[in-house]
């Protein structure tokens, strides 16, 4: 008990404040480009930054009485590097740092989330990573864009999937949490996500985790997090403008024409920052107007984001961030089919609508701000709290049937410690909570809250890397009493040679909470009515996993590979109930399991990199009192392949993407929407060229002008082709 | 770049997407043809669908639950005449009519009659006073099941069943 104190006051003793060391240098490539974005820091340590635009990092404080200091250096597409820095007492030094390019090495993880701190290790969950190098060169418009090419991930219609997470309910839940630089911004009525909440130009990289990640992060963690990291303030002037253009393929099929001229787009973003090493400020704003690639589809996006960095003390930083964003756009609800609009003699008419949904239009407007700050009070202890607010309001206008409304706010707060007690253990505790409030026509007037504590630990044993923790949730509806549900974790690491190759296991239930919406929507769909289910109960899920990344094999390819298992109870569904009325019931029990397996090659280094991916999904699902619902769960679709090559050359470079996804072999509601589908074969060329601060991006996405959809009724994107200008000081 | 324009050529020519598709394809397994309209179309009309029944309902709740499809698509009846199509499972259907519906909602209950006019039925092509029957093969489809639609004579479900509830 006594060492377990002398312990605890070792770590929390905080650094003499007169003198404290700093570190700092640039971190640049072997022709002296600065690499944005490197991880620079002190190994199981609470010490670490990150290098801004121009490659330079200022790391602090260090120890008072100096010495020598472990630095490791890593960035994604580099190999990391580490080295030894004395660092004369109570002063400072400069260390300059070279990182060699390696397609191959795989990026250090150690903020995904900014919640587990594991420098320069790799967790033992699958993780996907979309940087901002990959975000460029795809000269994608939206955040959602970006994610739909992250392998093994599919975006349905807005609702995305993490190895066959969620299926396809519009608008309903969402089985994935989104975090914002940290901070949940999953709706507070409906648990879905806004993909247009923050601008893509804001964005420095996503982080996608896959499998139940409950134990950390809470509620709709079932089946994975993404993590979306906002661009830093870097200190001095900073100037970009993003101006984008583009128009749309007209359909292949002359019977399906709706219109006489091409439909385009266009858009612009425009940001600004200052910055010093105490302060900083960046303000951004855009807008981007489409005309959409079918009939009804006209849509205008307008945003305001903004990021404040303070360097409150040598050791506190105190962040502000926040977004607003107004879209207003017509709804294409469903295609047309024989009888419903103008047919000229055909079955269905995928580019239009029905004449009797026209005027469908939504106007969904919503913002977050959130604040955090991190005091590092030793190498061994830091804490961290945040408070955030994320609302949402949106208004449909359904002819004939009148008009939908909704409002959500949703306040967060967390507070977390992060320990390491020695150079082998880490440890993180935290409380969160959480409180939505809602107003609505179709919801009704609820709130909802999460009171939640959690911790893990991360211990290495020789070469191996343990980690155990857990998290319990305590939720309650309309102030009603609580109820609990625990999600533990466990999960190890090996390292199978001295090349980064690595084996991993885990396994964690997750569990998601019904959301208000899902509580107590009363609406009509497909004609009938859905009527409120007050008594849902969270949806629970044991997800196992166990791969193996390998070392690189014959210097040009690596290979990653997982086998996964979630075994999900209770999951929400909506059943016809008798009377013809639609529920929302904890129903289906689903068995989800497959292989992941990526294949990253460089076969000319730094010109020449591909990638294949491959997904295989075998679902089984059963449904209470119904043995004849048994069958795979909807909208999985069993395999799913992306093949990705970059090849380039001096300023210039050029790329493409191609996806397929096999057919869904069931959807819901089958025999009351129109079943058609098809499998997904899309194919995304690109081409860029930089020079100096000006960047040009061309994109022809689904070139061959594939027609298909992803989810009844509702026509994928055909051919679109824009050009992106970036200009940045 | 020749393999990249292969890979090009092999993914057109296996294309496979979403096609035009008539109103009655060779795919389709159930029945089509074509809908004559007459009459002045009401204020309240909502829309004009097709529906089947394996066996002649004999009373409301036989009219709502064993109907085919349980929701069915609409046809086009702003014109004299109008295709259409119904996917059905194979098998006797001995009544094939179009039904007129009033704005509102349908439950899928015996109240949705309050809703529901006949507009019109196939008839025996042999002897237009009886129920025409129609036999759809495995996998097959079944056409020229065509028959008039009188806006001015839409007969409520009690002409044809009976029914406790309304």
């Amino acid at each position: 008990m006594h060492r377990a104190i002398r312990l605890l006051l070792l770590l929390v003793a905080p650094l003499p404040a007169a003198a404290q060391g700093v570190l700092r240098g640039t971190v640049r490539d072997s022709h002296g480009v600065p690499i944005r974005a490197a991880i620079v820091g002190v190994p199981n340590t609470t010490l670490y930054t990150q290098t801004d635009p121009e490659g330079r990092y200022r790391l602090a404080p260090l120890p008072a009485e100096g010495g020598d200091i472990r630095v490791r250096v890593a960035a994604i597409g580099y190999v990391p590097t580490a080295s030894t820095v004395s660092l004369p007492p109570g002063d400072s030094a400069v260390a300059d740092f070279t990182l060699e390019s390696s397609p191959l090495e795989l990026p250090p993880l150690d903020v995904v989330s900014t919640k587990v701190a594991r420098f320069g290790d790799r967790p033992a969950t699958s993780v996907v990573q979309v940087p901002e190098r990959e975000i460029d060169q795809r000269a994608v418009n939206t955040v959602d864009e970006a994610v739909d090419k992250a392998a093994g991930i599919q975006m349905l219609n807005g609702q995305i999937n993490i190895r066959g997470s969620t299926g396809y309910v519009q608008g309903l839940n969402s089985r994935v949490l989104l975090l914002v630089d940290g901070v949940p911004v999953n709706q507070g009525d409906r648990g879905g996500i806004n993909w247009d909440l923050l601008p893509v130009d804001q964005i420095e990289r996503v982080d996608i985790l896959k499998g139940a990640g409950s134990s950390l992060y809470g509620s709709a963690a079932l089946g994975g997090v993404v993590n979306l990291t906002t661009r830093d303030v870097p200190e001095g002037t900073h100037v970009r403008v993003r101006l984008t253009g583009g128009a749309y393929g007209n359909p292949p099929q002359a019977v399906w024409r709706f219109r006489d001229g091409t439909g385009l787009q266009s858009g612009g973003d425009v940001s600004g920052s200052y910055g010093t090493a105490t302060f900083g400020g960046r303000l951004a704003a855009g807008a981007r107007h489409s005309d959409g690639y079918r009939q009804q589809d006209e849509g205008n996006h307008w945003q305001l984001a903004g990021r404040a960095r303070w360097l409150a003390s040598p050791r506190t930083r105190v962040d502000v961030s926040g977004a607003w964003a107004v879209d207003h756009y017509d709804v294409p609800l469903a295609w047309c089919r024989q009888g419903e609009c103008d047919d000229r003699g055909q079955a269905f008419q995928p580019f239009k609508v029905a004449t009797a949904s026209l005027g469908s239009w939504t106007d969904s407007r919503k913002a977050y701000v959130a604040a955090q700050a991190r005091t590092v009070v030793s190498q061994g202890f830091a804490w961290q709290a945040r408070a955030s607010w994320f609302r949402t309001n949106f208004f449909d206008q359904r002819p004939p049937n009148g008009s939908e409304f909704g409002i959500a706010d949703r306040f967060g707060a967390e507070l977390r410690a992060e320990a390491h007690p020695d150079s082998t253990r880490t440890v993180l505790v935290g409380s969160e909570v959480t409180f939505s409030d809602v107003t609505s026509d179709i919801f009704g007037n609820h709130s909802q809250s999460e009171f939640a504590a959690y911790g893990e630990s991360d211990q290495a044993v020789g070469v191996i890397r343990l980690n155990a923790g857990a998290r319990i949730d305590f939720l309650a509806t309309d102030g009603g009493s609580l109820s609990a549900v625990v999600s533990p974790r466990l999960g190890g690491t090996v390292p199978t040679d001295h090349s980064g190759g690595m084996l991993r296991a885990s396994i964690g239930r997750g569990f998601r909470a019904p959301t208000v919406a899902e509580r107590f929507v009363h609406t009509f769909a497909e004609g009938l009515e859905v009527i409120p289910s007050p008594n849902l109960r969270p949806e629970t899920a044991w997800s196992l996993e166990v791969g193996h990344t390998t070392a690189p094999l014959w210097h040009v390819l690596r290979l990653d590979a997982a086998l996964f298992w979630t075994e999900a109870r209770e999951l929400i569904e909506p059943r016809l109930i008798s009377g013809g009325k639609i529920q929302l019931q904890n129903v289906t029990r689903a068995r989800i399991a497959g292989l992941d397996v990526a294949i990253l090659s460089a076969p000319i280094p730094d010109r020449l990199t591909a990638t294949l991916s491959y997904t295989y999904l075998s679902t089984r699902r059963q449904v209470a009192g119904d043995p004849s619902a048994s069958g795979p769960l909807a909208f999985r679709p069993r395999h799913l392949v992306t093949l990705s090559g970059d090849y380039s050359l001096g300023a210039s470079a050029v790329g493409a993407d191609f996806r397929y996804a096999s057919r869904v072999e069931r959807i819901e509601l089958e025999g009351f929407v129109d079943a058609r589908r098809v499998p997904v074969k899309v194919l995304d060329l690109r081409a860029g060229w930089k020079q100096g601060p000006v960047e040009l991006r061309l994109l022809a996405a689904n070139v061959l002008n594939y027609i298909y959809n992803l989810v009844p009724q509702t026509l994928a994107p055909v051919r679109t082709v824009t050009v992106t200008a970036v200009w940045s000081h | 770049m020749r393999k990249l324009w292969l890979l090009l050529a092999l993914l057109a020519a296996c294309n496979g997407g979403l096609e035009p598709e008539r109103i009655c394809p060779p795919s389709l397994v159930g029945l089509c043809g074509t809908l004559r309209f007459h009459g002045t179309i009401p204020d309240s009309t909502d829309n004009v669908f097709l529906a089947a029944y394996v066996t002649f309902p004999q009373n409301c709740n036989d009219l709502i639950n064993n109907r085919k499809p349980p929701i069915p698509g609409s046809v086009t009846y702003t014109d004299s005449a109008a295709a259409y199509s119904v996917p059905l499972d194979p098998g006797t259907y001995h009544w094939v009519l179009a039904v007129w519906k009033k704005v509102g909602i349908l439950t899928l209950s015996p109240q949705d009659t309050a809703l529901l006019r006949v507009a019109g039925y196939y008839r025996n092509p042999a002897d237009s006073t009886q129920f025409g029957i129609v036999t759809i093969p495995a996998g097959g489809t079944v056409g020229n099941i065509d028959f008039r639609v009188d806006f001015d004579s839409l007969r409520p479900a009690t002409d044809f069943v009976t029914c406790t509830a309304q």
